[in-house]
C-alpha cells in the first residue's frame, strides 16, 4: 500500500489521487488553499457580500436562506456568520436521524436561543429508520444512509415549498479527498448528493418488501425535480468559498460565545471531541465499517487534515492511526445492535464481506490482515 | 445554417471521471455514468468522452456503490451510451481500426483520433474510408513551444511532435477527418479563457467544423471562442461539473446573447423528467444482493 508523503492517507483512501510526487490530491488542495492571500479572501468576502444582498428578503415577507443544521460547530459557525456578521434572517432546518449524542442534542437545542433565530426540525419515523439502518448496513455497508440522503435531501424540500431559494452549507465536502480546489468556486448539486453522498443509492432503491418498506414511508427522501429547483431557483452555496475554514478555531470560539459543547467523554475511535456529535455512530460503528472496508478510518481523517493545519506531526498522526483506527466501538456496537435488534455475530459476518480486495488479505490461520502505515514508514 | 454547438467534454481516467488541469494534475470527480445522466438533461448538444488513462486499468476503487464496477473499457462505453440522449464522441487510446470499431459498437457516435493520427497519419484516411468522415474527429493538442510557438503535442501532452497544429488541421481535413477538436493544453483546467489566437487560425485554415475545447472558466470565455474564434462550437470539461444545471445555464446564455444556438426552452419538460437522475426505471438493476 502507497501512503501520502505528507498525511497519513493511504491510496485507496476514497476519491484520492496520489500524484508522481506521491503527495495526495487533498494535500495538493490544502497548499493551494495555504497560497491564498488575505487579497483574495477579501475579493472572495466581497463576492459574498454582493451575493448575500441579491437573496436578502427586502420587504421582510420571507426568509432570506436556509441553513441545513446538524448542531455540530459547522452548523454554529454557519448561523454566526449569516444571522450575528451579516444580521440575515435564516431559518434553520434539520434532518434528525434519533442517533443523536446527548451534548449533540443539546447543542442543536440551544442553537434557537443562542442566536435567536427559527428552526424546523424533521424526523422520519423510526420504525423506517430503524428499517433503514439494517436494510443499509446489508446493502452497502452503511448503516447511516439515511441521514447522508435526509441531511441533503429535505433542505432542499423545504426551500422549494417554502420558496426560500438560498442554502448555505459549510465547509466544501470535497475538501476530504481534494475533489475540487478553491477556483473551482464548487455549488451543491443534486449529483454529488447522489452519487457521492449517497453512493448512488436513491429512496426507491429503498423500497424493500422484506423490511416493510413502501414509497410513502420514503417521502422525506425524494429530491424535488429539476423544475421545481428551477421555478424558485434554488441554489446551494458553500459558505468555505467565500471565508477561511478551520475548525480547531471555530470550535473554541462557537464553545465559548455560543454554548456548544465539546463530546463529554473520549471517543472510542478517534481523538477529536468537537466532531460528529449529531451522530453517535459516525464516530463509531458507522467508521469502524469505513475501517473495515477500506482499512483506515477517522483518525486518519482527523489526523490528516490536523497534520496539514499543523496541529500535529506526521510521526504523531501515525501514533493516532495506530492507536485509533482498528478499534472496534463496543459502547457503540452494543447500541447499534439493540436498536436494529441483530446479534454481533451477524454483525461481523456482513461486515466481512465489504473487506475490499485491494486492502485486505487473510494470514496463514485465516486471520485478516493488511498493510499499516507504521511498518512503512520508515521507508517514507 | 448549422447551429454553433455547445458541447459538454467528460475525462476518465482508469474508471473515474476526473477534472484536469494542463494534463500533469487530477481530481476524481465520480463514477462513468452519473454525470452523464446529468449532461443529458441540460440542453447538451453532443458529449465527447475521452479515455485519458496512462494505462488500461479500469477501477471505481471501491465496491460499495450503485454502480458497476468494469473492467473493460468497451462495458464502460455501452454503460455511458444507456445514459447518453446526445451524440456520442468517445476518445483516448485509439489505435486501430478495430479499437474504433468496438467504440461504435459499444454505442459511439463518433470517434477522435489523437496520438495515432500523429504516429501513422495514413490511420485518418483509412478511418474517414471504412466508417466515413462525419464519424472521424481529429484531436489536437496543441502547446506553446520553447521557442514561443504553438506546437503540437501527442502521447496524452507528454511528446512534442514538431508538427504546426495550423498545417496539421489541414491535413486532417485532407485525410478525411470531419471536425477538428483544438485543445490547449497551456489553457487546459485553466479557467483563463479559450487561446483565441489559435482558434481563429484554424478556423480559418479548415473548411470543417472546429470543436473549441481548453480554458473555459466563466460562460463569456465560451461565447468568444465563437464570436472571435469562429469556431463551429465550443466545450468544456471542469467548469460543467461545478454548478447545478450547468450546461443549460450557459445555453442560456448564450442563446440571449443572439449566438445561432439551439433555442434552451425546446428542452421538453416530460423529456427532462424522463431521464433525470431521479427516475426509478432508470436505476441500475444488477445491484448488489442483499445479504443475511
Amino acid at each position: 500500500m502507497k501512503y501520502c508523503q505528507r498525511c497519513v492517507y493511504p491510496e485507496v483512501a476514497v476519491n484520492l489521487i496520489l500524484d508522481d510526487e506521491g503527495v495526495c490530491s487533498a494535500c495538493r488542495v490544502f497548499e493551494e488553499f495555504e497560497t491564498l492571500t488575505g487579497d483574495f479572501w477579501a475579493e472572495r468576502n466581497k463576492r459574498f457580500d454582493e451575493l448575500i444582498e441579491q437573496y436578502r428578503n427586502k420587504d421582510q415577507s420571507n426568509y432570506d436562506c436556509i441553513i441545513p443544521v446538524s448542531g455540530g460547530k459547522d452548523s454554529y459557525f454557519i448561523t454566526y456568520m449569516i444571522k450575528v456578521i451579516y444580521k440575515l434572517n435564516p431559518l434553520l432546518v434539520t434532518y434528525h436521524g434519533n442517533n443523536y449524542l446527548p451534548e449533540g442534542q443539546e447543542n442543536l437545542n440551544t442553537m434557537r436561543k443562542s442566536f435567536g433565530v427559527d428552526h424546523l426540525v424533521f424526523g422520519p419515523s423510526i420504525q423506517t429508520l430503524v428499517k433503514l439502518n439494517r436494510l443499509c448496513f446489508k446493502r452497502m455497508g452503511d448503516m447511516n444512509w439515511h441521514a447522508h440522503c435526509g441531511i441533503e435531501t429535505y433542505p432542499i424540500q423545504a426551500a422549494v415549498k417554502l420558496k426560500i431559494p438560498l442554502i448555505v452549507w459549510g465547509e466544501t465536502a470535497w475538501d476530504v479527498s481534494g475533489m475540487h480546489s478553491p477556483d473551482d468556486y464548487v455549488e451543491f448539486s443534486a449529483k454529488s448528493r447522489l452519487e457521492h453522498s449517497m453512493r448512488g443509492f436513491d429512496w426507491y432503491d429503498m423500497i424493500d418488501a422484506e423490511e416493510g418498506i413502501e414509497a410513502r414511508d420514503l417521502l422525506w427522501a425524494r429530491y424535488p425535480s429539476d423544475d421545481e429547483i428551477e421555478s424558485v431557483g434554488v441554489r446551494g452555496i458553500y459558505i468555505g468559498n467565500f471565508f477561511k475554514w478551520d475548525p480547531n478555531w471555530h470550535a473554541p470560539k462557537m464553545r465559548d460565545e455560543y454554548g456548544f459543547q465539546m463530546a463529554r467523554q473520549p471517543f472510542e475511535r478517534t481523538y477529536r471531541m468537537f466532531s460528529n456529535l449529531d451522530d453517535m455512530h459516525e464516530n463509531g460503528i458507522h467508521d469502524y465499517l469505513k475501517y473495515i472496508k477500506f482499512g483506515y478510518g477517522r483518525a486518519s481523517d482527523h489526523a490528516s487534515k490536523d497534520i496539514r493545519t499543523g496541529y500535529m506531526t506526521r510521526e504523531q498522526g501515525i501514533e493516532m492511526v495506530r492507536r485509533y483506527d482498528h478499534v472496534k466501538p463496543r459502547r457503540d456496537l452494543e447500541r447499534w445492535l439493540q436498536y436494529v435488534g441483530m446479534t454481533e455475530e451477524e454483525f461481523d459476518r456482513i461486515a466481512d464481506t465489504f473487506r475490499d480486495p485491494r486492502v485486505w488479505r487473510k494470514d496463514e490461520t485465516g486471520k485478516w490482515v493488511k498493510d499499516n502505515i507504521w511498518e512503512d514508514a520508515s521507508e517514507g | 445554417m448549422l447551429k454553433n454547438r455547445l458541447i459538454p467534454c467528460l475525462l476518465l481516467r482508469n474508471g473515474l471521471i476526473v477534472q484536469s488541469k494542463q494534463f500533469k494534475r487530477w481530481q476524481v470527480l465520480g463514477n462513468p455514468t452519473t454525470a452523464v445522466r446529468r449532461l443529458s438533461v441540460w440542453a447538451s448538444d453532443e458529449l465527447i468522452y475521452l479515455d485519458i488513462s496512462p494505462d488500461a486499468v479500469y477501477d471505481l476503487k471501491r465496491d460499495d456503490l450503485n454502480h458497476p464496477n468494469r473492467g473493460s473499457l468497451a462495458e464502460i462505453i455501452r454503460d455511458v451510451a444507456k445514459y447518453c440522449f446526445m451524440p456520442l464522441t468517445f476518445g483516448g487510446g485509439i489505435r486501430t481500426i478495430e479499437d474504433i470499431r468496438v467504440r461504435l459498437g459499444a454505442g459511439a457516435d463518433k470517434v477522435s483520433l489523437n496520438t495515432q493520427a500523429v504516429l501513422t497519419p495514413t490511420f485518418v484516411t483509412e478511418a474517414a474510408e471504412t466508417f466515413g468522415s462525419q464519424c472521424v474527429v481529429l484531436s489536437i493538442d496543441a502547446a506553446i513551444n520553447g521557442e514561443n510557438r504553438h506546437e503540437v503535442k501527442i502521447q496524452r501532452g507528454k511528446e512534442w511532435t514538431g508538427l504546426d497544429p495550423v498545417e496539421w488541421a489541414v491535413e486532417g481535413e485532407r485525410r478525411g477527418a470531419g471536425e477538428i477538436l483544438l485543445n490547449s493544453i497551456d489553457r487546459d483546467g485553466a479557467m483563463k479563457g479559450f487561446d483565441i489566437g489559435l482558434i481563429r487560425r484554424v478556423v480559418e485554415a479548415v473548411s470543417i467544423p472546429v470543436i473549441a475545447i481548453g480554458g473555459a472558466g466563466k460562460w463569456e470565455d465560451l461565447a468568444a471562442a465563437l464570436s472571435e474564434g469562429r469556431a463551429s462550437a465550443v466545450s468544456a470539461a471542469n467548469i460543467f461539473h461545478y454548478t447545478e444545471q450547468s450546461v443549460l445555464n450557459a445555453k442560456k446564455y448564450l442563446f440571449s446573447q443572439g449566438f445561432n444556438v439551439r433555442d434552451p426552452k425546446l428542452l421538453e419538460d416530460k423529456f427532462r423528467d424522463k431521464s433525470s437522475v431521479h427516475d426509478p426505471t432508470l436505476a441500475w438493476t444488477d445491484k448488489r444482493k442483499c445479504i443475511g
